[in-house]
């Protein structure tokens, strides 16, 4: 093939003039987080927003708050999902008509899935009716906080729910085909289905999963509805934080917002370049192993 | 045996718990009054129905709307995606891995800071508070996953069908029309149902952009959630998956009544 073609450049110029938008709005953030805001009359750069902000506990506090969150909700869905895919594979429940069901919560958007836990779990939800029912609990205020509270219960469980769907239809389908080709090699050759899913199909299986958790994690460190919805007053999630000052009625406020969407942005950002290393490295040890 | 029983009790325990927060809502939304601590709804009522499609609400303007941009970006996306993903996996060229890396950002990097930093910049340019402008914002955060779906497909295929198409001496034109299309077609229909998905779920972009011009689902169910009217948030719910549904089904049947292919992304 040709290196110094033009063609692919054109024909991917549309997908970078959008991706080009996207990252001018990084950037723009980024900018205003430093004190260039033109419109209203900043225009030195500073670091003055940025070690204010951090003097203030309560910007730890979301930082902190939101990474609990995300590193919960991202651990327990990931183990529930590839623990699940494996099941689904082992008794061929991926071929069934009732596994699509398994595939509802992709198309059912966050602010659907808040409905959800507030009727299951609120403290009139009917996993508290269900209590009292069966006499755990004598009235609704004896029902553990789980919506509003300051550990985000709901919120993580909201997340797991939405998650571990979308877990399952990448893994499933990958492990499968694995499971099938070299993993049956492997039972012919004397392991046993556990020991060949444990040291051929998870590792092969690897690398997807890795980008299934960074996926997931990023996402619940930086979306808004969720915690908006089911989170209590304080502490404020990250995203719900950045919002609130971005609505703060002075425009010389804005880069107060623009500090934790850059803290956002980068921290984010540093999970996807850890994400790129990590699959070189394990990329280049299957090659070496394949050649011993 | 046991062992079995177990996987077999598991595999269903999911199920349940898919399917139960569903029932939920479906009950939720026919019920006028369930108090604590009763399991089950003393009366039910169509106010949910009434209220949805009462007119007053503007709640079937909105699923329009939603339906309107949930298709504009989709077709918007598979559009780009499609030579993006050809260049990708049928071409080699310098910065490969730059744009690999780029095409990652939007699902990586959170798209309320996309949002809150792009605000500005679409309200220069005119295109905040227009249809527009949010299938614009869509598109961008649903193009990793729709080159994504496009790039296994073009792998998959290759162009050795094209290829052989020219030796044949068919014109670029029919290659297109009569090779290259149908063989991406399952791809296409995955591709297009991600980013309708997608983007009719986003909330937070569509708020931001559409500036309380472009009046989506979610932006017309937030409030009724927030309010803790579960009646009305559960209908407005039951809707929303019912619609998005419907509307996938739709393109799955219709494509199908035109190209036979086997399975896509979402219906097997």
């Amino acid at each position: 093939m040709n290196k110094k073609s033009l063609v692919p450049y054109l024909m991917l110029m549309p997908a970078m003039a959008m991706l080009a938008v996207f990252i001018y709005g990084l950037f723009n953030g980024i900018l205003q987080s430093f004190g260039l805001l033109k419109s209203a009359g900043l225009n030195k750069f500073t670091l003055e927003y940025y070690s204010e902000t951090f003097r203030n506990g309560n910007l730890l506090n979301s930082i902190k708050v939101s990474l609990i969150i995300s590193a919960v909700s991202s651990v327990i869905a990931v183990i529930l999902g590839v623990v699940l895919s494996y099941l689904f594979c082992r008794t061929g429940f991926v071929n069934k008509r009732a596994y699509n069901i398994f595939k509802l919560p992709i198309v059912i958007p966050h602010i659907v899935v808040a409905t959800l836990v507030i009727n299951l779990f609120s403290q009139s939800g009917l996993l508290a009716r269900l209590c009292n029912l069966l006499g755990i609990i004598g009235s609704q205020q004896e029902f553990i906080p789980m919506v509003f509270d300051e550990k985000f219960k709901g919120v993580i469980l909201g997340y797991v729910w939405k998650e571990v769907p979308f877990i399952v239809l990448v893994v499933a389908t990958i492990m499968s085909n694995i499971d099938g080709n070299l993993g049956e090699a492997a039972q012919n050759l004397g392991a046993s289905p556990f020991k060949a899913f444990i040291y051929v199909t998870l590792p092969l299986c690897f690398p997807s999963i890795a980008m299934v958790f960074i996926i997931i994690f990023t996402y619940s460190f930086g979306a808004y509805e969720l915690p908006m919805l089911l989170g209590p007053t304080f502490p404020k999630a990250l995203p719900v934080q950045a919002y609130i000052e971005y609505t703060h009625p002075e425009l010389a406020h804005r880069p107060y917002a623009m500090v934790l969407n850059t803290i956002m942005i980068v921290i984010t950002i540093a999970f996807a370049i850890a994400y790129h290393f990590l699959i070189k490295k394990i990329n280049k040890k299957v090659e070496v192993r394949a050649y011993d | 045996m046991i062992k079995r029983a177990l996987i077999k009790l598991i595999v269903f325990l999911a199920l349940v718990s898919i399917v139960i927060p569903l029932l939920i809502i479906l009950i939720w939304s026919f019920a006028s009054s369930w108090p604590w601590p009763y399991m089950m709804p003393q009366n039910f009522s169509l106010r949910g129905i009434e209220e949805f499609f009462g007119g007053y609400s503007g709640a079937v303007n909105s699923m329009f709307t939603s339906v309107l941009v949930g298709i504009g970006t989709a077709a918007f996306a598979v559009l780009i995606s499609i030579p993006a993903a050809r260049a990708i996996k049928l071409y080699d060229f310098h910065g490969k891995s730059i744009v690999d890396f780029l095409l990652l950002l939007p699902v990586i990097v959170p798209a309320t800071s996309f949002a809150m930093g792009i605000q500005v910049l679409f309200i220069r340019t005119k295109l905040n508070d227009t249809i527009f402008g949010v299938i614009l914002a869509h598109t961008i955060v649903s193009l990793p996953y729709t080159v994504r779906i496009m790039a296994e497909v073009v792998t998959a295929i290759g162009n050795k069908y094209e290829v052989q198409a020219y030796v044949l001496g068919a014109n670029k034109k029919d290659t297109l029309l009569k090779i290259t299309i149908p063989l991406l077609m399952p791809g296409l229909v995955s591709a297009f149902s991600m980013a309708f998905i997608i983007s009719m779920g986003q909330y937070f972009l569509t708020f931001l952009i559409g500036g309380g011009a472009v009046v989506t689902l979610p932006i017309r169910m937030f409030p009724y959630i927030q309010s803790g009217d579960r009646q009305i948030a559960s209908m407005y719910s039951l809707m929303f998956i019912l619609i998005t549904l419907v509307v996938l089904l739709i393109s799955d049947k219709l494509v199908r009544r035109y190209y036979n292919f086997e399975s896509t992304y979402f219906f097997s």
